[in-house]
């Protein structure tokens, strides 16, 4: 932990005194300030609604912190050259990507934590001004929905970290990361089409087959995380789908992390 | 005893995807004992920045080893034992100088007690108690340097190695920074330190070697250089002629 804890401080000092995050928290709050107004329009669905656009809001803001703090925080340290004052320190290249992503996860968690305050507050006040239409509400769907989505955005994360310690531009990382998002928010949905090409009319050939089924072990499966409608709908989720769900992450998370700490050993700061 | 040793430290730097090679250290060997205040020299490009880099590991030799107190510089914990100022350095935009000297201690070992009365001592001696918790992006590039420095002292090293530590340094500045050198020197530390500005290395160094093209030229006491009646500076431009890097001179 002597190297670790003050690494990781470092960078969510760095990360929580960006003002990208002003920008990005006030969209997040002109987002939840809107549920207030939109959900009450939305007829009989007014409770799954606030609840829907209060944790998409919870999970985009999420996204934008990763996308545009996260990769800026590494990437800087390399443009900038602010790594030559860390490595200098008896700190190991693996132990300054650990440390590093420890700084980053715990910006997403404390952002994740004050969004979902207000986010909770957005469905409180919708539930207060038209109790008849939340009449199947449950709290706790919608906290394992804001875990879980801290938890793909901790693991998207570790991506970029990966693709950050080969890459030679952060908007190289940046375009990998976003790739890597969108592949894996739809991945199992077009795995399901290829299995079964005959539900939607269409012939797939053996190659997109094959291509298909790799990228579906290869790229996180995000989609996995998207609790969304499950909260939205007051529906239980089976404790060994949360277990499961929360090991894949976390396991997706430290092979990312190994393989972006295996490269990084070899790189060299001329 | 030697504290910092270079032996046959070769590197070649090659530009992505057909650009030329270039060779930046060829064949370096090198001691320095400790308690030496050594200075290195050389024109732009001669090397200097990517031998001090391969004893802070950021860059790894073709060729040849290099060692600090006895031990190979890919070892980090030796790394508690030494303090380091790159030249034009670049500190996180956020953090105040308070916070990086926590940094800089925390990650060497040091306890919390310990760090903040040797922190508020340095930023003392550098001059920059008044603006210790401001952001350092408020810092001007002279302030920047001296917090630097700053920090390559925090754990008291035993051997402090500073690339250009008066670039950007205003004349109070520079003064400052020869201050801590011979301080250092007093106290038995050894420094390693590069520099253009030869009035500097006779001033405070006891010995100085002049690396040219990649290749250490001349290695030897400022006083047997300067004994024959010439300048370092003579000397210094004879050597980049005789490389044959000095046709315009």
């Amino acid at each position: 932990m002597t190297v670790y804890w003050p690494l990781a401080l470092l960078t969510f000092k760095e990360g929580i005194r960006n003002r990208a995050l002003y920008g990005i928290s006030l969209i997040a709050f002109l987002f939840l300030g809107a549920n207030v107004l939109i959900s009450g329009s939305a007829m009989r669905e007014i409770g799954k609604v606030a609840v829907d656009m209060a944790l998409s809001t919870i999970s985009f803001t999420g996204l934008l912190l990763v996308l545009f703090i996260g990769i800026n925080l590494m990437a800087k340290d390399l443009d900038k050259r602010t790594i030559y004052m860390v490595l200098s320190r008896p700190i190991s290249r693996p132990q300054y990507i650990v440390g590093k992503f420890f700084g980053m996860a715990l910006l997403i968690v404390v952002t994740i934590a004050v969004l979902s305050v207000f986010g909770m507050l957005s469905i409180i006040i919708e539930k207060w001004a038209y109790p008849d239409y939340f009449p199947r509400f449950f709290w706790g769907p919608i906290f394992l929905a804001v875990l879980f989505a801290a938890l793909s955005l901790i693991l998207l994360s570790a991506v970029s970290f990966f693709f950050a310690s080969f890459s030679s531009s952060s908007f190289l990382t940046l375009i990998l990361t976003i790739m890597a998002y969108i592949i894996g928010q739809s991945l199992s949905d077009v795995k399901a089409l290829v299995e079964a090409p005959q539900t939607a009319g269409i012939t797939v050939s053996p190659v997109t087959h094959i291509i298909v089924q790799a990228a579906y072990y290869l790229f996180p499966n995000l989609s996995l995380f998207d609790l969304k409608i499950q909260a939205a709908h007051g529906l239980a989720v089976s404790p060994s789908y949360v277990g499961w769900t929360a090991l894949y992450g976390l396991a997706y998370t430290c092979l990312m992390l190994f393989f972006a700490a295996l490269i990084f050993r070899k790189k060299e700061f001329p | 005893m030697n504290v910092i040793t270079y032996t046959g430290v070769s590197k070649k730097f090659k530009s992505w995807p057909r650009g030329k090679s270039i060779q930046a250290l060829d064949d370096f060997s090198l001691s320095i004992e400790q308690g030496e205040v050594f200075g290195f020299l050389g024109p732009n490009g001669a090397g200097k920045s990517t031998a001090i880099k391969i004893l802070i590991n950021l860059i790894y030799p073709d060729k040849g080893s290099a060692t600090l107190l006895g031990e190979d510089v890919k070892n980090r914990r030796i790394r508690r034992s030494i303090g380091y100022l790159p030249e034009n350095p670049f500190f996180y935009d956020h953090l105040s100088a308070e916070e990086l000297l926590w940094f800089g201690g925390k990650t060497s070992g040091l306890k919390s007690q310990d760090i903040r009365t040797r922190s508020a001592e340095l930023l003392r001696r550098v001059d920059l108690t008044n603006v210790s918790k401001r952001p350092l992006r408020t810092y001007s590039k002279g302030m920047v340097q001296r917090a630097g420095l700053a920090l390559a002292l925090i754990h008291d090293p035993e051997v402090v190695i500073l690339d250009e530590p008066m670039s950007g340094l205003d004349p109070i500045g520079r003064k400052m920074v020869g201050d801590i050198i011979t301080e250092l020197k007093q106290r038995g530390k050894t420094v390693f330190f590069s520099s253009h500005i030869l009035t500097d290395i006779e001033r405070f160094c006891d010995r100085a070697g002049f690396l040219i093209s990649g290749r250490l030229r001349v290695v030897d006491r400022i006083s047997s250089l300067l004994a024959g009646g010439s300048t370092l500076e003579d000397i210094f431009l004879s050597e980049v002629k005789k490389a044959g890097g000095g046709s315009e001179l």
